[in-house]
């Protein structure tokens, strides 16, 4: 089972397209969000080194911003 | 073989799209997302037809009704181009997997941010340096930060941070701001919010995050500082011509120049409408309406 997390702000366009990738896919995924989690706020920013959502996690693989491309691929989706 | 590729998917990509499909021609519209640089507005007063909507909810409305015409002579790749060539009377136009061959090519590219150029720019991007106010403006929540810029899309990045931040400097490059008196109004009245005029930002500087950036006052070279959490940079944008700018002619700022009955670039067979272009105003409905004076141009072009 892969693991896909995703950190954002509720009013994130970016992360709602991201979610709305997911979602299209058949993803599942863990949502922090990191406007009131603080833990999950430092734990994005440990993992991509900078603060600007989203961030996805997909197996470990770290992605700042909507990456279409990049998921699907680490993802396989065609 | 198509008839027409489009290439971007703002507002006139996809007019363009709608229009191409219902004239009948095979066409292929090639963006990386089916959105605009509005698509992080927060809330649009200005698109006709409505007096309100979010910028991810225009573009949901916008992708809805071009993929009503999908697969009925418009064919849609969510993908980004690396090349356009001529080859002959036609074009080529590359993915980085796949070669298509058109008659004729319509660039609705749009723009992209425009930097400032500073030190720390680079350093801090993404780690105070950020250039998506209604993404990131939770994060600097109890923080100073500064807006550099003095447009509409500076203004909105103003209200969004606002809301969060304990103080909002607006850095405005010239003697007074260009954004819609509607919008400046509303932020003259929030006491959070602080106009720095004439002023030219010299450099952003922090240690692992922003603390803060150095200024000067026009040609004064007293430095000033402030002490910040976060910097927006909303100076603006350079547009997105690169793809061919060996094939038309560009101004002096990369935009190209078209003529702006047709909407035709200098070289036969390549078209431009929206931000790309050298129209005089960027705006959401002008590029809607320009794709499509575009395509009408592109039918007659075929037809004749």
């Amino acid at each position: 089972m892969r693991s896909v997390k995703i950190y954002s702000t509720p009013v994130c366009v970016y992360c709602k397209m991201a979610k709305k990738f997911f979602a299209e896919n058949n993803i599942q995924y863990e949502e922090f969000n990191v406007q009131e989690d603080l833990k999950a706020r430092k734990e994005m920013m440990d993992k991509s080194h900078q603060l600007g959502v989203p961030v996805v996690d997909i197996d470990g693989e770290i992605f700042v911003g909507f990456d279409r491309g990049g998921f699907a691929k680490a993802l396989g989706i065609k | 073989m198509f008839d027409l590729i489009i290439i971007g998917g703002g507002p006139a990509g996809v007019a363009a799209g709608v229009y191409a499909a219902r004239k009948k021609m095979k066409t292929l519209l090639i963006a990386g997302e089916l959105a605009g640089q509005s698509v992080v507005s927060a809330d649009i007063h200005n698109w006709i037809g409505e007096p309100s909507i979010s910028g991810l909810d225009l573009t949901e409305k916008l992708e809805k009704h071009l993929r009503s015409y999908e697969g009925r002579g418009l064919d849609i790749k969510l993908d980004w181009v690396k090349s356009v060539s001529k080859l002959g009377p036609i074009f080529e136009v590359k993915t980085p997997t796949e070669t298509f061959q058109t008659k004729t090519i319509l660039l609705a590219s749009g723009s992209k941010r425009k930097r400032l150029g500073v030190k720390g720019e680079d350093e801090f991007d993404g780690k105070g340096v950020a250039w998506c106010s209604i993404c990131d403006a939770p994060l600097f929540a109890d923080v100073p930060v500064a807006i550099v810029g003095g447009g509409n899309v500076a203004l909105e990045a103003v209200l969004d941070l606002e809301k969060y931040a304990s103080k909002v400097y607006l850095l405005v490059r010239g003697n007074v701001i260009k954004g819609d008196p509607i919008t400046q109004d509303k932020i003259s009245k929030l006491s959070k919010v602080e106009m720095i005029y004439s002023s030219v930002v010299e450099e952003i500087y922090g240690k692992e995050m922003v603390t803060g950036l150095r200024y000067k006052i026009g040609t004064n070279s007293e430095i000033k500082e402030l002490s910040l959490g976060g910097v927006f940079i909303e100076i603006g944008a350079v547009p997105n011509s690169d793809l061919v700018k060996d094939l038309v002619k560009l101004n002096f700022y990369n935009e190209i120049e078209i003529d702006h009955q047709t909407q035709a670039s200098s070289l036969p067979g390549i078209w431009a409408a929206g931000d790309v272009s050298n129209c005089l105003y960027k705006q959401n409905n002008i590029s809607a309406g320009d794709g499509i004076r575009a395509v009408l141009n592109i039918y007659d072009y075929l037809h004749r």
